[in-house]
Formats: structure tokens, sequence, C-alpha cells
């Protein structure tokens, strides 16, 4: 599929150009004359085709200010086979992972993350969806600082069957991050608060530029040897002056669910109440 | 956290009298040492003081018990089969006794029947599920309260003792009633992963909003304050201070040996032989032993009165109320107005405790058996687990809880 072909699919998109290539999907950025940027993504039905449908589904579940909105979704044929798409809404930033490359966030910058994203999470939660997938790739800093979250292609629906095989010995998602009962597949321990400890290491990245599980490692076992047995050093923020924050990351990095908050909706409960004492005027009149 | 009085054998008129002197207080009745006119008896009488309540521990942990004063209750079943009991009508009737035995006693909740997990597994958690379900549909009229009884190498399961906690995420109980298997037949548990596990599972269902009751515990299990734990019970003799499932297979009259007379020093968490208090007053340190005055016990007051301790008639029943004012003060006295400030407290009454028994054992005055000495690193290793699992939960929730 070349570029000339898929934009004679869509004339309503203008400016078609490549964004990312991965596994059996394929991105695009474009510009569409009513919704503005947008972005395009293609995955071969055969292969993967009942992921993307799950993405489809969790992106028009979850309606969240910092969830790309899905546009449209639709299927073709192509010469490669029958594919599924979507456009959706194409925030304007740069990725987590990119921002992290300058160096740690500040104190601020890591409440306001925890807080926009819990806020996103206790939605998808809502929804009985959960991303599986938090990390610095998947959530993208606008040019207003707001944290987006991205790619719902490995969502779980919780009342939907799972598409991750019982027998594989690892479940999806991401070494270094992903929770431990998500690694291990124990599909019936799954739920949002797999985000939440997620959400912890996330957390502790961006407040010291580094995450603890993945330095050093020299594969994904012993990556995942840590995640499983390695407690994360407590954080210290000059900032965090009662613990609270240091407290709430400790929490959601715990090693069993039955652990860590209860819910998302808990945790942002207490995220918010940390970030309500470290209130200070952010850019459009929010707060931390 | 309050404390409960654990019956055991011999115990009728200590509950007596320390529920009244207490002005208050819960006893937990033993249909293995009670037949149940007896239990009838006592329970009217302890609510019939003030501020007097009663529970009754089903102790159904090992079905198949021959012991014939538990098994002659109306409730015990004539007959045990694994396969298929808590799933039919032999539980239906056993429940339906058990809460007209409980109805009977006006027992403040209905401590459901439950058997004692020798692994953590699926089977033994269905069971639990089983109970308490049914109760659910009996319109008790009172709190459920779910038996957890875990074997020693079950407490030790980590991950078992979250797949305890995830159950009870969904069930439907208002509280729990622990017991922990010692390990080894041990007193004092000189097992930091156990301890652990026991302030893990006790905090993580203070957290989930249930009551949290812990039975058969000693002064060791102190440390519960930190997992905001409600009650723990406690009795005379050890085998209603340490949980052991033997106690409950068959009778054994002589279970109750005629042991000596031990004298519980709370200052160092420890208890003495009466002759080694006479030690303590020949080097000058037995005022040291004394209980502080504000917990109020009176009943060791003859030791302290100049004349040699083992000839002032010091015997068992003052050393049981000694010991049992004694940590009834020290369990009520051991939350703080923080989950810090309490941990604080904990770790200050180890140290303290741990100075006093050097200091004592120093003069030749040893606890032998009943030191606390092994153990005072694995509580501070427990403590320091809870605080690093639970800590940031605790810390926020304390005030609810």
């Amino acid at each position: 599929m070349d570029i000339p072909w898929i934009a004679a699919q869509f004339p309503q998109l203008v400016g078609l150009q490549p964004l990312a290539k991965g596994g059996q999907k394929v991105v695009f950025a474009a510009q569409h004359a009513a919704e503005g940027d947008v972005v395009l993504k293609l995955l071969l039905k055969a292969t993967g085709g009942e992921r993307l449908e799950r993405e489809v589904l969790a992106g028009q579940l979850v309606e969240c200010d910092r969830v790309p909105r899905v546009y449209e979704t639709g299927s073709l044929a192509t010469p490669i086979g029958e594919c599924i798409w979507l456009r959706e809404q194409r925030v304007q930033g740069t990725t987590l992972r990119t921002r992290l490359n300058a160096g740690a966030l500040d104190f601020v910058g890591v409440l306001r993350l925890g807080a926009q994203l819990l806020s996103t999470l206790a939605q998808a939660e809502a929804k009985r969806i959960v991303h599986r997938d938090i990390k610095p790739e998947n959530v993208m800093v606008d040019h207003g600082g707001n944290f987006w979250l991205l790619d719902f292609g490995l969502a779980r629906h919780l009342d939907l069957e799972s598409l991750t095989a019982t027998r594989h010995h690892f479940g999806v998602g991401t070494f270094g991050y992903s929770a431990p009962e998500q690694m291990r597949n124990r599909k019936r321990e799954i739920d949002g608060r797999a985000d939440l400890f997620a959400v912890g290491v996330l957390l502790y990245e961006c407040a010291t530029g580094a995450n603890p599980f993945l330095i050093g490692a020299r594969d994904q076992l012993e990556v995942l040897r840590r995640v499983e047995q390695q407690a994360l050093p407590r954080l210290q923020m000059p900032a965090d002056r009662d613990g609270a924050f240091a407290d709430l990351v400790a929490a959601l990095v715990q090693k069993y669910p039955t652990q860590r908050p209860r819910t998302v909706a808990e945790a942002l409960t207490w995220m918010t109440e940390i970030a309500s004492a470290h209130a200070s005027p952010l850019p459009g009149g929010r707060t931390a | 956290m309050d404390l409960f009085l654990q019956f055991g054998h011999g115990m009728m008129e200590h509950c007596r009298h320390l529920v009244r002197s207490w002005a208050g207080g819960t006893v937990i009745l033993s249909p293995r040492d009670l037949k149940r006119e007896q239990l009838v008896k006592l329970s009217e009488e302890i609510r019939g003081l003030q501020g007097g309540q009663v529970l009754l521990d089903p102790q159904f942990y090992v079905p198949r018990s021959d012991h014939h004063r538990l098994t002659a209750h109306d409730y015990w079943p004539d007959s045990y089969q694994t396969n298929g009991f808590f799933g039919g009508p032999g539980m239906q009737t056993m429940m339906t006794d058990v809460l007209q035995l409980n109805r009977d006693l006006g027992c403040a909740a209905f401590v459901l029947p439950g058997l004692m997990a020798t692994a953590i597994d699926d089977d033994w958690l269905a069971t639990l599920r089983a109970t308490v379900e049914h109760a659910a549909t009996m319109n008790a009229g009172m709190p459920l309260y779910a038996t957890v009884a875990l074997s020693a190498d079950s407490v030790r399961n980590t991950a078992g003792i979250q797949e305890v906690l995830a159950e009870f995420e969904t069930l439907d109980v208002a509280g729990a009633y622990l017991l922990f298997e010692h390990p080894n037949g041990d007193y004092i548990v000189q097992d930091p992963i156990w301890l652990a596990n026991v302030l893990e599972l006790a905090a993580g269902l203070r957290l989930l909003k249930k009551t949290v009751v812990v039975g058969y515990a000693n002064h060791e299990l102190l440390c519960l304050g930190a997992a905001s734990v409600n009650a723990i019970a406690s009795g005379t003799w050890m085998n209603v201070r340490a949980f052991s499932p033997d106690r409950f297979l068959a009778a054994d009259e002589e279970d109750i040996k005629r042991k000596a007379v031990w004298y519980y020093a709370p200052s160092s968490l420890s208890e003495y032989k009466p002759p080694f208090l006479d030690m303590a007053q020949q080097r000058g340190v037995l005022a040291s032993m004394a209980p502080p005055a504000a917990y109020g016990s009176t009943y060791a007051a003859a030791l302290f009165s100049g004349v040699q301790p083992s000839s002032v008639g010091f015997g068992e029943p003052e050393a049981f109320r000694h010991y049992l004012q004694c940590m009834l003060h020290q369990a009520r006295g051991v939350r703080g107005a923080t989950f810090d400030a309490t941990l604080t407290g904990l770790r200050q009454t180890l140290d303290v405790a741990e100075r006093q028994a050097r200091q004592l054992a120093s003069n030749g005055v040893l606890p032998q058996l009943r030191g606390f000495s092994d153990a005072f690193d694995p509580v501070r290793s427990a403590l320091s687990s809870l605080e690093a699992t639970r800590g940031p939960t605790l810390r926020r929730a304390w005030a609810s809880l």
C-alpha cells in the first residue's frame, strides 16, 4: 500500500504523511476539511482486526477531553487483504518519551500528569475498560502542557471476552510498566488496578527521569523479575513536603492489586487532594 | 484496639470477674469447653454485666474432629463429607443450627463456621464463599463475621494472603474472625514473614472496612494495632493465646497440664517464673518489673510488697488476671492518632522492652521459654513490611478506620 493508493481511497484527506508503522498497523497524519489534523490508522483484519475494533470501541466509549476523538471507522479491501481503518483526532505535541529525553518533569508537571491521566483512566474504568499499555510512548504532551492518552489497542473490555489466549505464558503489555498480574497473564486479577501500577511507574519515571525497572536490565526476563520482586525506592521530591505524593506512588506500584487503591476513581480522588494541596494556577485557569 | 476474652478451660469466673471489673467486655465462647447449658448460662451472666457481650466461635476448623465435647453440640454434623458438604444440605442444616445457637446466646455478631486452610487454594476459598453466601440468605439479624483460620504454612503464603483479600473484596460480611496457627507450636513467633502476613491480612481487611477480630492472641500480636485491628482475643492458658488445630481434634483431658505460674512483665513483654522474680528482688531490679500503676493491675501487687515473690501465693488466677489486665491496657493504648504515631509508639515499646529484658537478663532474671528476645527483630521487621506495603493507604485512611 503506497501513499497515492491510500490517498485515493480517502479523498477527503489531504497531506497524507506516514506517522508510524508497527506490527500489522500503519498510521498516517493528514488534514481533514472539517476535522482538521487527523490520524488515519489501518490494520490488516486477518492479523489483528479484532484488536483494532476493540480500540475503536474503547475510543468511542471513553469520552474524555484528553483521549483523541474517533471520527469515523470502516473497512477497506487492499492489495494485501482486508483492512479496517479508523480516523481520529490528531494531538499536536510530543510524546512523553520525547519529553523525558530532555529530563524529568518538575513537581507541578508530575502532579498535572497524574491528575489528568487518572482522570482519563477513571472514565475508562467507568466504562469497564482497562488500557493495559500506559507508558511514555502512549502519552502525548500537547502545546498547552496537557497530557493525552493514546492507543487503546491493547485495551481490555472487562465485559467482553479476552482476546489474549489463556494458554499464553505472558500477557500483553510492556515490560517495565505493566503490572505483574498482567505480564503473568493472570486474567482473573486484571482490572483498573493494573493500569494504576503502570501509572505509578510512569509517575516515578517522570519524577526522577528514569525507570528503575528498565535501567541496566540485561533482558526482559530481568525486567520482569524486578517488577515482581524489587520495590521502587521511595520518591524524594523537595516540593512534596509532606510526602503525600510519594505515598500515592508507593501505593500505586504495589506488587499485588489488592495492595493498591481499590479503584482508579479512588486513586484519582487521592491525586486530586494532593494536587489541590499544591494548587497553583495553570494556563487556561486550571490548577495542577 | 480492644481486648476480647478467648474462653478456655477454667475461665468462667475469670470472665465474669474481668468483664465486671472492666465495666464491659466481650467473651468469645468456646463450644469445646462448654456444654450448651453452660454456654447459655455464661452468656446470660456476661450479658447481664454492664457492657458485657458474647460471640460464639463455632470451632468448625477441623470438621472431622472427634473431640467429644465439640461434636456433642447439636449443630455439629453427624456426618461430614468433604465433597458436597458446603454446597449441599449438610452445611445449610449446620448453619441453621449455629445461627439458632447464636440467637439463643444473644451474640453480638454471627461468627460463621470456617474450615482451617491447610493451603489457600480455590477449594478452600470456595468453602469460604459458600458459607458467607448462604449466611447472607439467612437474615441473621446480626453482623456476619467470616472465619479465616490459616495453618502456619498458609500464613507464610504471601500470594495466598492476597487471594484471601481478593475474595473478601466481594464477600458480603461485616467482619472477619482471624485465626493464625503458630509455626512449630511456638508461643512467641520468631518468623518475620508469618508476622508480616498476619499484619498484611488484617490491614487489608480493615482497609476493606471489615471489622477484624484476631483470636487466640498473645502480647506479640499487640503489633496488630498498626493494622488498626478492632480487637484481639486472649485468655489464660497458652492454648488460648496461640491457635493450634490440635486442640480441636480430639479430647485430651491432659491438655491442661499444671505448669509453672508465669508473671507477665509488660515493660519487657516477657513472662517470668517466680524463682526468677526472687532473683530480681535479690539483684534489686524487681521494682522495674512491676506494671505501671496506670495499667490498673493489682493482681500482682503482692509480688512487689517486699516479701520474697515466690512465697506470696501468686498463683494461676492472679497470673492470668494480671496478664489479661495488662493486655487490656496495652491493647487499648496501642492505637495512636495517626498510623505513623502508632508505628512510632510500637517501635518505642519494642525498644524499651528490649532494653528492659537485657537489663534483667544481665542481672540473671531470665524468662526461659517465654522470653521475647528472639521476637523483637521479627516484629520490627513485620512492622517495616507493613509500612512499606500498606503504610501509604493506612496513613491516608487511618481516621476512618
